[in-house]
């Protein structure tokens, strides 16, 4: 479903992406774990299409992206209904309520009809745990809620696939804890995702778990063998 | 023996001290005249090799001659130059006369000495040569362009009140040269001026007969201090010697004025007459009157200002989103609109739009474009020139703004699928809009006093009236002052107390960016 060929990335003389290749099938888990500055972050930025990269190619639902210094929009925007992105920031939008972020995709994205988007947006809140906190705005929440709303915000689209880069990173251990909850459900369910983490205890819960070092993938396979010889 | 060398020493001595005496005797005393040369033929101007002339110029030469005094010319701006009489006259732009077309005005007279009368002149009505205005009763539903504050100034608002629609303007040959375009309907003007651009501009025709601005024929004096009685006396000896030995008709006949007529010959017998008359008419408005003209003209101000703004901060958000977001063939010209406008002042972009680009239009005599130069007129010029100059610092303020915005904001509307269209629209923009609002608001507040620059466009807003107000009641100066002033405070203070509390709602209420 999500496929990424040989790819390969510049900043400036640097190569941060050196000929990476992942396969990811639908409903499978994915984890990246690595060094820091690896190319995690890179390589979930050029699925999503919010980088551009110089070769390979990356394919998510039949919608494919070569290398190049520009994109095609309508590719893009396709590709983006499909794979939905949470950041280590949140990055809610802080003019609306929580509430209207939730339903920003579906109105602004998909164009749907409001009291279809509320509808949908408020089970999901409810999913996240957040249903109460429908009107509030993104400011008066806690770091691990602002989190939970993005996740929500982010499936409000319905992505066939998710891509979560350290979701809990900037989060204290308890709401950390919450956010992963959230995900763990997800997983249970059948949802495709990319996982950028550094809590273990999750990427032993991965269908895969990828080691990225240096812009390359250095090993792949089972949770079990691949995070034994990380730590 | 000794006696004589010291009386040589003493004679010797007082000589020597004498000396700077005699050098000051044979310098003449200098005859300071105030006049505005911007004013124009045939009163003063410059002709072709750049050197000053005009009736009034030779008037003040001959002046200046029999006086036995150097004629100095003092520019000055026309409507002002009476209180140019208040400061002493050695002072720098001080003077000893006024001599521009002045007429005997009661409010002038009680203020100042006035002379005998130079020149005596009626209004002329003028129009486009292919105009269907063919008599004064044809002004009602016209525009009409005339010198803000003059007799026919003062004629046209008393004969038509509101029928017409009275264009002020502090240059006579801009509006003679708009009603010759045909981009202004008539214009009264003094019959010298008229006589004047008639033989000048092809286009132009006199309509019906010149007429008598008031119950008074139209004296043009010359104003002194009233102290100064001495020299009222000399100038009025050498005005009546001019008139009498025909002095005055040999300057006023010369071919390039054309201005000696029957009105001028019927001077002769006034002059053993005693002089101002007795009973000048009484010219100012009731205090209702003025208030009443004053809050409309305020009205005017309002609008320049709430139409102007809403268009300058479209075109400044245009012009700031093309920056950000454009490509460098649309960033690339829009920063260089910026600079230029930012760059030059408002009143010369003013200028452009209403004299300049009409002109080039105009002369590509393309029925459309003349079509266009002809819909120009002063008010959409005002609110557009307005526009376009604020427009400039909006564009800088939503800059600003948009560029302040995290960049994750507009990653994470992509991420969600939206375009980089609806995610500006959705996203960018209405948090960009929150951080600029207090720039904006001291941005109106600023346009809304910048709006008086219209006033050289002929739209009568708060500071043109109060010019023509000013003129007309020349005893109120004072209060007309303060109580114009009190109209921008009374407008604009509520506008910055709501600028504080905006500012204070959007510092104090909401957390921005997580
Ligand atoms: N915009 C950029 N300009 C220049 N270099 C960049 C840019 N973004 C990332 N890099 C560089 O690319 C390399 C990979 O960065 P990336 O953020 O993908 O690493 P990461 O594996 O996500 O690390 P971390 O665990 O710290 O998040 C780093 O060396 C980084 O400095
Ligand atoms: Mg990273």
């Amino acid at each position: 479903m999500i496929s990424v060929t040989n790819l390969t990335k510049f900043h400036g003389s640097q190569r941060v992406l050196n000929g990476v290749s992942l396969t990811v099938n639908r409903g499978e888990v994915t984890a990246l774990v690595g060094p820091s500055g690896g190319g995690k972050s890179t390589l979930l930025r050029c699925i999503n299409g919010l980088e551009t990269f110089q070769s390979g190619g990356v394919e998510v639902a039949g919608n494919k992206l070569a290398g190049g210094p520009t994109h095609d929009s309508r590719v893009l925007q396709k590709l983006r209904l499909s794979v939905g992105m949470v950041f280590q920031q949140f990055h809610l939008f802080p003019h609306m309520s929580v509430l209207d972020n939730v339903m920003s995709g579906p109105l602004y994205a998909l164009k749907q009809k409001r009291g279809e988007a509320e509808a949908t947006a408020r089970k999901l809140l409810d999913r996240v745990g957040l249903k109460e906190k429908a009107d509030a705005r993104p400011a008066n929440l806690s770091g691990g809620q602002q989190q939970r709303v993005a996740i929500a915000r982010t499936l409000a689209v319905k992505p066939l696939a998710v891509l979560f880069d350290e979701p809990t990173s900037a989060l204290d251990p308890q709401m950390a804890k919450e956010v992963l909850a959230v995900m763990r459900d997800l997983a249970a369910d059948g949802q495709t995702m990319i996982v950028v983490t550094h809590d273990m205890d999750f990427a032993e819960r991965a269908t895969v778990v990828h080691l990225m070092q240096a812009g390359e993938i250095v090993k792949s396979g089972p949770p079990a063998e691949i995070l034994k010889e990380h730590r | 023996m000794k006696k004589l060398p010291s009386c040589r020493r003493f004679a010797l001595a007082l000589l020597l001290l004498s000396l700077p005496a005699l050098a000051t005797a044979q310098e003449k005393k200098p005859l300071r005249w105030g006049t505005d040369p911007t004013g124009g033929a045939p009163y003063i101007y410059r002709d072709k090799t750049g050197e000053y002339t005009g009736f009034e110029f030779e008037l003040a030469e001959y002046l200046a001659e029999k006086l036995d005094r150097k004629s100095v010319l003092v520019e000055g701006d026309w409507a002002n130059l009476p209180q140019q009489l208040k400061k002493p006259a050695d002072v720098e732009n001080g003077v000893d006369i006024i001599l521009n077309g002045y007429e005997l005005r009661k409010d002038l007279a009680a203020k100042y000495g006035v002379t005998r009368p130079y020149y005596v002149y009626r209004l002329t009505l003028m129009a486009s040569k292919e105009s269907d205005t063919t008599t004064w009763d044809d002004l009602p539903g016209k525009s009409v362009g005339v010198l803000g504050g003059s007799a026919a100034h003062r004629y046209v608002k008393k004969r038509y009140g509101r029928t017409v629609d009275l264009k002020t303007n502090p240059d006579v040959a801009n509006v003679m040269k708009l009603v010759n375009d045909r981009r202004m309907d008539a214009t009264v003007q003094d019959s010298p001026a008229a006589t004047y651009f008639l033989s000048e501009y092809g286009g132009l025709k006199g309509v019906g007969e010149p007429v008598q601005a008031g119950d008074l024929p139209g004296y043009y004096v010359i104003y002194y201090r009233k102290s100064d009685v001495e020299l009222g006396k000399a100038l009025d000896g050498a005005l009546s010697a001019g008139l009498r030995d025909g002095t005055f008709k040999k300057i006023y006949s010369q071919k390039k004025y054309d201005l000696w007529n029957a009105d001028q010959e019927a001077l002769l017998p006034t002059l053993d007459k005693p002089w101002p008359p007795e009973n000048l008419p009484a010219e100012e408005s009731p205090w209702p009157d003025l208030i009443e003209e004053l809050l409309l003209s305020a009205g005017m101000t309002v609008f320049l200002a709430v139409t102007s703004f809403p268009l300058a901060m479209a075109i400044g958000l245009t012009v700031a989103l093309g920056r950000v977001y454009g490509v460098r063939l649309v960033s690339i010209p829009l920063g260089i609109y910026v600079e230029v406008i930012r760059g030059t002042p408002l009143l010369l972009q003013l200028f452009f739009l209403y004299y300049v680009i009409p002109e080039m239009l105009l002369n590509t005599e393309r029925d459309w474009f003349i079509w266009l130069a002809k819909e120009i007129s002063p008010l959409r010029a005002g609110i557009l020139g307005l526009a376009i100059n604020y427009s400039a610092y909006e564009a800088e303020n939503y800059r600003a703004g948009l560029l302040a915005i995290p960049k994750g904001q507009m990653e994470a509307a992509l991420a969600l699928g939206m375009s980089r269209r609806t995610a500006i629209r959705r996203v960018v923009v209405p948090q960009a809009w929150r951080i600029v609002i207090p720039p904006v608001t001291n941005d109106f507040i600023a346009l809304f006093k910048d709006t008086a620059a219209c006033s050289i466009l002929f739209v009568t807003e708060l500071t043109r009236k109060y010019n023509e107000l000013f003129n007309f009641n020349r005893d109120l100066v004072i209060e007309l002052a303060f109580l114009t002033a009190g109209l921008y405070l009374a407008m604009s203070y509520p506008l910055a107390l709501l600028a504080r509390r905006l500012e204070r709602r959007l510092a104090g209420g909401k957390g921005g960016h997580p």
